[in-house]
């Protein structure tokens, strides 16, 4: 029986790999709420303007896997910033890292809950959701990274699918898109703002992937078409969602884009919306298996057992605490619900827009201090 | 490879030991034999404040059917009350239709609808239909001579659903939601009238927000379907003057003044004539212009009075309301445009373009 290592780099990964991890790590859940989120016709400049702020932040990002350092993998962390201060950092990152793997599977949980099984448990539904999760994080940390291309062809077609009916008449009726400049802007408008750029977050995590990727001069072209495509896709979601609810109902509705799927119909099944809910899983499952091998990483940088060999216990250890996190949170603190009483969804709105927004600018910084040093 | 083996077995009975101990996820039971879908909801006033809520059981099992109806409070108790009088457990999972009493309706609807928008089971393209009369005299009548009569109904609304063909207003759960909740809450339904032996389409009911206001009926309703629900008619019998058109299209051009004043439509419409028993000749050019001329008008007193009848009504079933909204300016509120509407002035103008009788001689 060969050794059991997580984190074993026989190959790097190029463009494509970097395309589809960049896109499926912005579009988590928020696919299923932003819409709610945003309301106002006016907010698809928002999405604009926002998709372009992060398009900034991604060359800022893609500076640093243009830079010496990143050649040198987890070295080139130690050489920039000093093993102290990189553990501590590792440890900070926990956090981030634990509360977004909880509030995906928790929502992805609650989707489920709500419109396949009500009748189930929900600890079940957990249960199987982060299962399969571990399942595809024990396959170690290349076929994660392989899985985003699986997780992508399953996953991508859906946005075909809101083509029709929803872009044509009689549901497309261009006054659902009035007014489109702004005509009020209140603290709500400010925290949808707050949203979209924590909707576009994700893309920070790719430095934990720094070894395996290949960091050449075109990485800021991948991350580019990665950015645009997400941004493409809020921006057919969003416009759909304006058209089929109107602004009006659109801020009443809970899950606005299961809602729409709904409608849809087919000759040959019913429900469309459990087909499409239960393919998403692979999407789901991605995220969680690559967030879970990242805090499993971070664990280890931050217990200074980097240079030992990973081992199933350890592994299974984080998956168990994990796991009895989640179940306690679900059980006495989550509130179901996506709208301001659910604080858990806040926290990971804030932790999002805060890490998407410091991690290139904080290694940006790191570089020049490094360089002027030298 | 045993090792694999090992561990799969290790799972089979773990998953086996879960399921035999009763600790069972799934906790719905959905046995064909011992469940009955529901396909309609009959929606009544009942005594004291109450609902009465009737069914037809089973929907497509051959055995014997049977009304079931009861009296509840809540609209979702009735799905609880049925199963512990009936043999089998109701499934709202196929629900088609609901069927909503007038005089309910009149006092408004819209619990009835959150409730349905709620659950997620129930699809958006479920039908809502608003009833004149004791629907459940007159199931109770047909059960023995058209058993299935629901499916059938299902299936006639279903029809005139899916092309727009013109002869009635169907509308699902779904278009009467995004009416009731846009800037301008003013729905239709589609009204059906029933005794104990007939049952027969009526008109178009408009609704100011959930509350049905007035309906309208024959003619004025052919002309509402031309103005806004479907575009198109196949027939439109004038017996006034004693013709009927057919394969009629409309296009339809709104025009609202600047100062919410006016609101000029012109609706030009082609067609044939399909059938004439005037008096006048008209293979001769002249009499089928005259002909022509006659109808124009025809059309344009009548368009003319039923919206003045929905202005009487405060309503906006058309949607005119929406000609005020503009990229650049906050929608108007609800009340505001009511007031521009009861006071504006129409101008209804058609240009009829029809081919003649062929064929034929005088």
């Amino acid at each position: 029986m060969s050794a059991f290592s997580l984190f074993e780099k026989k190959s790097t990964f190029g463009s494509v790999y970097v395309i589809l991890i960049v896109n499926r790590l912005q579009l988590l859940y928020f696919l299923f709420i932003t819409p709610m989120f945003l309301v106002q016709p006016y907010m698809i400049w928002a999405i604009i303007a926002v998709g372009i702020l992060s398009q900034l932040n991604l060359v800022l990002l893609s500076k640093w896997f243009t830079s010496n350092f990143a050649a040198m993998g987890y070295q080139g962390f130690v050489k920039l910033l000093g093993e102290r201060t990189v553990r501590f950092f590792a440890f900070i990152g926990l956090f981030p890292i634990l509360i977004k793997i909880v509030v995906t599977t928790l929502h992805y949980v609650g989707t489920i809950s709500q419109f396949i099984f009500p009748s189930m448990k929900i600890s079940w539904l957990i249960f199987f959701v982060f299962g399969i999760s571990c399942f595809v994080a024990s396959h170690g940390m290349e076929n994660t990274i392989r899985f985003v291309v699986i997780a992508y062809l399953c996953v991508f077609w859906m946005i075909l699918l809101f083509f029709y009916p929803f872009f044509t008449p009689p549901i497309a009726a261009l006054h659902d898109l009035y007014p489109l400049i702004p005509t009020e802007w209140s603290l709500h408008s400010w925290y949808a703002l707050l949203f979209l750029w924590s909707a576009f977050s994700g893309p920070e995590y790719l430095i934990c992937l720094t070894p395996w990727l290949d960091n050449n001069q075109k990485m800021l072209k991948y991350l580019t078409i990665g950015n645009i495509l997400t941004l493409l896709e809020y921006l057919i979601v969003f416009i759909a969602s304006l058209f089929f609810f109107g602004s009006n109902y659109l801020s009443k509705t809970n899950y606005p884009v299961v809602n729409m799927v709904r409608f849809l119909q087919s000759p040959i099944f019913e429900r469309i919306d459990i087909i499409l809910i239960s393919v998403d899983l692979f999407h789901f499952v991605f995220n969680i298996a690559i967030l879970l091998l990242f805090f499993y990483g971070a664990t280890r940088i931050s217990l200074k057992r980097l240079e030992k060999q990973t081992t199933p216990i350890g592994l299974i250890s984080i998956y168990v605490a994990i796991f009895v996190f989640m179940f306690i949170l679900q059980k006495w603190f989550w509130r179901p619900g996506t709208s301001d009483i659910n604080i858990w969804v806040t926290i990971e709105m804030w932790s999002g827009a805060f890490t998407y927004l410091l991690v290139p600018a904080f290694l940006m910084i790191a570089i020049r201090r490094k360089g002027r040093v030298q | 490879m045993w090792l694999f083996f090992k561990r799969l077995s290790l799972l089979g009975m773990l998953c086996n030991m879960f399921l035999m101990t009763g600790c069972d996820p799934f906790v719905e039971n959905n046995t064909i034999e011992e469940i009955s879908p529901v396909i309609f909801w009959s929606i009544n006033t009942g005594e004291e404040g109450k609902l009465k809520i009737s069914t037809l059981v089973p929907p497509v099992i051959k055995e014997t059917k049977r009304l079931l109806s009861l009296q509840v409070d809540l609209f979702k108790q009735g799905g609880e009350k049925f199963n512990l009088i009936y043999y089998r457990e109701l499934k709202r999972g196929q629900t088609r239709m609901v069927l909503i009493n007038e005089e309910l309706a009149r006092k408004g609807v819209i619990s009835i609808i959150n409730t349905l928008l709620v659950d997620p089971e129930i699809s958006q393209r479920l039908y809502l239909v608003i009833v004149r009369g004791n629907f459940d005299d007159y199931m109770q009548n047909q059960i023995k001579t058209q058993p299935d009569l629901d499916y059938f109904f299902y299936r006639m609304l279903k029809h005139y659903e899916k092309y727009n063909q013109g002869e009635m207003s169907i509308m699902n759960l779904h278009q009467f939601k995004s009416t009731l909740y846009s800037p301008f809450p003013y729905p239709i339904l589609p009204v059906f009238k029933v005794n104990s032996d007939n049952f027969s389409y009526l008109g178009t009911a408009m609704f100011d927000q959930d509350k049905l206001i007035g309906t309208i009926k024959q003619m004025d309703d052919q002309i509402f379907q031309l103005l806004n629900n479907d575009h198109y008619l196949k027939f439109l019998p004038i017996p006034k003057l004693a013709t009927t058109l057919g394969y009629i299209h409309s296009d339809v051009h709104k025009k609202l003044d600047r100062t919410y004043s006016t609101l000029s439509i012109q609706i030009d419409i082609t067609g044939i004539v399909e059938e004439y028993r005037g008096d006048k000749n008209i293979i001769e050019q002249e009499q089928f212009y005259q002909l022509r001329d006659d109808i124009e008008h025809y059309l344009e007193q009548q368009t003319t009075d039923l919206l003045k009848k929905m202005q009487q009504y405060k309503v906006d079933p058309l949607q005119f309301g929406n000609l005020t909204l503009s990229p650049f300016a906050r929608p108007m509120s609800k009340g505001k445009w009511m007031d521009y509407w009861q006071n504006m002035e129409i101008n209804v103008d058609y240009n009829v373009r029809l081919a003649p009788l062929s064929n034929v001689q005088k």
